[in-house]
């Protein structure tokens, strides 16, 4: 497959697993509660009705930075897939984020700043997890690229098991799964009402769901990089994974932020930091 | 297509009330009645919804709230009054703070009577609403293609109430 | 190291001769000249002056091979080197007695004695007179950033200076000396750079410390004072090890020939020298345990800050480090310096995001920044070199930009606290703007900083052994550290509400000078990002390859894409800003604060009736990093490095 073929296909096949994906989610979680829940297509609705429906706009600069956030969040998954350096991935990816942050926090409400403040502190937790990933896998795989790494005869998740562990629980985070659901919330909450999204209506809510069904598929792509030696592997992991954390968000509460900070730092510094680290002590 | 139909997300709003049908809409959401079924989700955000379930009155402190949510919904919006209060006052009709029913301060789409009023009437209601909706989109839509401005239906900005 | 000397027809010597010597004249002018409008006309006479001068070097220097020369007819410098040192001494041990401050004088005459010893008793080797200045690219890219950011400085002083001395009215009559100081400090950072002479080079270096101290102490309050001679005692200390290392090099034939000694690694003989010479080079760079000096050195009018304490003062001690990256590649020094840097740019960005003034936030990043230079250079690969010069240039535009910004701010809000700044896009447009551009360019993907990221870590993952996971592992949170706090004062920045007219009108009051160098400043940042593949393949590429006789795989190698995606972004963000500058379909007051919002920005219904405004407020990480402990941790565990770091390789000597 040619990078630029890559490319294309995560932007255009992205979004549609991506929200598959989340419908999937929404099935389940009612099945765990005893209830028979939505439609499996039910994000599409939701995506289509608020394309359909008026925009109010509060400030100038929401919406040009939340187009941001989706096209930086399309753009790192199709350079990934494109075949660009894996570690210039996550400069864009910390962009995207970035973009969604300032949208949110441009606004008045105390709300969406409260959301968009807790969303860069999700961003400060996970972005040392991302950096670390991304550089350890380039470092045993030699390569650079995401086909580099399939064609890498090394298998990567077997170099780095700890960094594999880490990234189950910082994609939770990433996610905004309960417990690490600080930022957002897709139920109604008095301390936080919708978080992040508070003051988005309309489009602007459809561009941060799309982006956040990028950003889904990009967190399943990163899981295929650990198991390069098999791609259908990787992706039934990834689902595997998708699947334990419905249950730890369907069985969790909430946690405080300073909670959330420390607990991805530490596990990022003990699981991956050792796992670096006994990659590079043993020189491979 | 329209999506409207498969996607009502609503707004859930008390008012003067006994919490009687508050009790009867979360009921709506258990696993017994699971209106998500039908694509509805409980927003609790004006903001992201597209249908104003109110129950209760409108007494002197609540009429701005009520009134400030609904501009805030995005157009198309539809108003669901729940239970006698909502509907006229109810019980508190007379009381010395009472207005009266939630139609005394937004247009409201759909009535649903009773006291306590049931899931399956609560239900009904949401989808009579889901066909108000309906026909506000197209009237949009109509409107949209004619080069006109959006409806005038409470959009207005802050301030002009 | 390709050595060529300059020919007759080279232009480079009197050029040299010029810029050290027409910035000090212009300085002494504007000593004597009170006359504001004058004033004005000579500063930007001057200073354009100087910018084409530098131009012109450039130009003359051809980024060919490295140039050697000495001064026009080859005239010796010694007794005039002898007699600038024994005056700053005197210069630093009267205003210390004067003050009742005796550190910095017992660090002064030390230093005395040592030139006294070296001179009178003749232990110093005459200087070779054809090879007292070194032209290379790296050069050429300071005396660049000196020559053009340095001007521009200037002339924003100007507008800055005038609203200043109207917050400060009591010191009106030092704007002379202000001025005198900007252009004296030009004239000695040229000087700096371009030495290849080790006492030489030492008496500039004398120099920009005392010009640190006197614009530092500007004011002469007790508090600056105090804060003003702690620059001047850690800046003299390093002043000290650089003596010193001219005592131990002074006995070898060409040992104080910079480009000697750096032409390749250090033996055990020399390496206590560069030990002590990476001592001055990290006080001079405000590395930790040295970095409190440069956090005090904010309280300086903050045309100060822009030149010396962030785009080229404090460059001169990573310049200083990486011209002595070939010497330190593969010892212990280099690993050593490499890790005071790295733990100082994790440490002071941990700090950063506790910190709530924007002047200090943005020195902690300037320290920061040049502690992953320091790192760089100590780890003195092709690779990691190449980063170092890249963040030199990238960092000197964007944060000059910064704080002149902030500095325009200051005078129109009269406050340094972020937290002031809100609704800043609304308040006042184009500063929030070029505030944007500063910020940006400091971090976010489409500029050049983020390439020298990437591309740092990418040498980092070749290091090998526990140092490398250990670089990584700072790399990784530090990178993160700087998105958050940067992240926060983008939220300030762009943020925006309803305003009055009276607030609209704050922006009418900036000076032109002000807006001239701002603009500037903000069109270099995006210059520079723009030029990025060009500076590194055609400057610091080929540096990188003279300086290890290895190039560098730079990110045209890796992956030419992602060229591709940079220019692409840098359009990409200008475009959505040009389509929010132009809507108008919003309203302001339709903020969600549950149906309580009161009909105007920001306003929401109070509890017992009327109304009542939001405020909102970052977070600071409280309860999780306590700055003050974070820095003194991290002060103690840097100053332990470095003790190890001089003490190492006398060690190893003996």
């Amino acid at each position: 497959m040619s990078g630029l073929a890559g490319a294309v296909l995560f932007v255009v096949l992205a979004p549609v697993a991506g929200g598959l994906l989340v419908g999937a989610d929404r099935v389940v979680t009612a099945r765990m509660q005893g209830r028979v829940g939505p439609p499996l297509l039910q994000p599409f609705y939701d995506v289509g009705k608020l394309l359909e429906k008026e925009a109010r706009q509060v400030n100038p600069v929401a919406e040009p930075l939340l187009l941001g956030h989706l096209a930086f969040m399309a753009l790192t998954g199709a350079l990934v897939l494109g075949g660009v350096d894996l570690l210039f991935t996550v400069f864009v990816f910390a962009l995207a984020a970035l973009c969604l942050v300032l949208a949110a926090g441009s606004v008045a409400s105390p709300f969406s700043h409260a959301g968009a403040e807790r969303e860069l502190i999700v961003l400060l937790a996970t972005e040392p997890f991302f950096i670390l990933m991304l550089a350890a896998v380039c470092k045993v795989t030699g390569a650079s690229t995401f086909a580099g790494v399939l064609a890498s005869p090394v298998a990567v998740a077997e170099e780095l098991p700890g960094v594999l562990l880490a990234f189950l629980f910082v994609a939770t985070v990433k996610l905004r799964k309960s417990p690490f659901d600080i930022a957002a919330s897709h139920h109604p909450h008095q301390e936080l009402v919708s978080g992040l999204t508070s003051d988005m209506s309309g489009r602007l809510l459809a561009y941060v769901h799309l982006a956040h069904w990028y950003e889904t598929a990009l967190l399943a792509v990163f899981v295929v990089l650990f198991f390069n030696r098999s791609v259908p592997l990787g992706l039934a992991v990834f689902l595997l994974a998708y699947a334990v954390e419905i249950l730890v968000d369907n069985s969790t509460s909430r946690a405080k932020w300073e909670l959330v900070l420390r607990s991805s730092w530490a596990v990022t510094l003990l699981f991956s930091g050792g796992n670096v680290l006994a990659v590079f002590l043993l020189g491979r | 297509m329209s999506f409207f139909r498969r996607s009502p997300w609503i707004l859930h709003y008390d008012g003067s009330s006994c919490n009687g049908c508050d009790i009867e809409v979360l009921a709506c959401l258990t696993p017994l009645y699971d209106v998500e079924r039908f694509g509805v989700v409980n927003t609790g955000n004006p903001k992201h919804a597209d249908i104003l379930l109110v129950t209760g009155s409108v007494n002197e402190r609540n009429v701005e709230i009520v009134e400030n949510l609904y501009r805030q919904m995005p157009d198309p919006k539809v108003v669901v009054a729940v239970g006698a209060c909502a509907c006229s006052g109810g019980i508190f009709a007379r009381a010395y703070n009472v207005q009266g029913g939630i139609d005394r301060v937004v247009p409201v789409d759909v009535y649903v009577p009773g006291c306590a009023a049931r899931p399956e009437r609560i239900i009904d209601g949401v989808v009579q609403g889901i066909a108000a909706l309906e026909g506000k989109r197209a009237a949009m839509a109509a409107g949209r293609r004619r080069g006109a401005l959006r409806p005038q239906s409470g959009s207005q900005p802050a301030g002009a109430a | 190291m390709a050595a060529a000397t300059a020919g007759p027809g080279s232009l480079l010597p009197a050029l040299t001769v010029f810029l050290v010597a027409f910035p000090l004249l212009a300085g002494v002018v504007l000593l004597f000249t009170t006359a504001p409008s004058v004033r004005n006309v000579i500063v930007v006479g001057a200073s354009t002056v100087v910018a084409l001068a530098s131009v012109a070097a450039a130009v003359a220097f051809g980024n060919g091979a490295d140039v050697f020369y000495g001064l026009p007819g080859d005239a010796s410098p010694q007794t005039a080197i002898f007699i600038a040192e024994v005056a700053i001494a005197l210069f630093v041990i009267g205003i210390g007695l004067h003050y009742r401050r005796f550190l910095a004088p017992a660090l002064a005459l030390a230093q005395l004695a040592i030139a006294i010893w070296l001179q009178v008793g003749g232990h110093e080797p005459a200087p070779d007179p054809s090879r007292l200045f070194w032209f290379d690219r790296l050069a050429m890219v300071l005396v660049l950033i000196v020559g053009i950011i340095g001007p521009l400085i200037c002339i924003h002083a100007l507008g800055y200076m005038r609203d200043y001395q109207r917050s400060y009215p009591l010191i009106r009559g030092r704007r002379t000396a202000f001025f005198f100081l900007l252009f004296l400090f030009l004239s000695s950072m040229f000087g700096l750079v371009l030495s290849n002479d080790l006492p030489l080079m030492l008496v500039f270096w004398e120099i920009t410390t005392l010009c640190s101290f006197l614009l530092i102490g500007y004011t002469r309050t007790p508090e600056t004072i105090g804060y003003a001679f702690r620059a001047l005692n850690m800046n003299l200390l390093g002043g000290l090890g650089f003596s010193i290392a001219i005592v131990l090099l002074s006995g070898r034939p060409g040992g104080l020939d910079l480009a000697r000694l750096t032409a390749q690694p250090a033996g055990a003989v020399l390496l206590p020298a560069i030990a002590l010479l990476a001592l001055a080079g990290l006080t001079k760079s405000a590395q930790m345990p040295f970095s409190s000096w440069l956090i005090g050195a904010m309280y300086a009018p903050t045309p100060t800050s822009a030149l010396l304490h962030s785009s080229t003062m404090v460059k001169a001690g990573v310049f200083l480090l990486l011209r002595l990256a070939p010497a330190m590649a593969g010892t212990e020094v280099g690993t050593l310096v490499a890790f005071v840097g790295l733990l100082t740019f994790l440490f002071v960005s941990l700090v950063a995001v506790t910190e709530q003034n924007t002047k200090k936030v943005l020195a902690y990043s300037t320290i920061a920044n040049l502690g992953l230079i320091a790192g760089c250079a100590g780890i003195a690969t092709p690779q990691t070199v190449w980063v170092g010069v890249m963040i030199v240039v990238f960092h000197a535009v964007a944060k000059s930009l910064l704080f002149l910004v902030v500095g325009t701010l200051e005078n129109r809000l009269y406050t340094k606290d972020m937290e002031h700044f809100d609704g800043l896009l609304s308040r006042m447009r184009r500063v929030s703007i070029l505030a944007l551009t500063g910020i940006a360019g400091m971090f976010v993907a489409p500029f050049g900083i983020v390439i020298a990221k990437w591309s740092a870590i990418r040498a980092f993952i070749e290091v090998p052994g526990w140092e490398g996971a250990a670089c990584l592992l700072i790399m990784a949170f530090g990178s993160a550290l700087t998105i958050f706090y940067w992240g926060k004062m983008l939220l300030k920045v762009l943020s925006t509400r309803a305003v009055d007219p009276g607030e609209r009108a704050l922006e009418e009051r900036v000076s032109g000078f002000e807006w001239f160098s701002e603009t500037a400043h903000a069109a270099g940042v995006v210059g520079v990002a723009a030029l990025v593949g060009v500076i590194s393949e055609r400057v610091v590429g080929p540096y990188a390859l003279g300086a290890f006789h290895a190039a560098p795989r730079t990110f045209l190698d890796v992956s030419p894409a992602m060229l591709v995606v940079l220019l692409a972004s840098v359009l990409f963000l200008p475009a959505l800003g040009f389509w929010a500058w132009r809507r108008r379909d919003y309203d302001q007051a339709d903020f969600y604060a549950s149906g309580r919002q009161a009909g105007a920005d920001r306003v929401v219904g109070a509890a017992l009736g009327g109304t009542r405004e939001i405020t909102l407020r970052n977070y600071y990480l409280e309860g999780v990093v306590d700055g003050g402990l974070v820095f003194r941790v991290g002060t103690a565990v840097c100053a332990l490095v470095l003790a190890a770091m001089v003490v190492v390789p006398a060690v190893v000597r003996a």
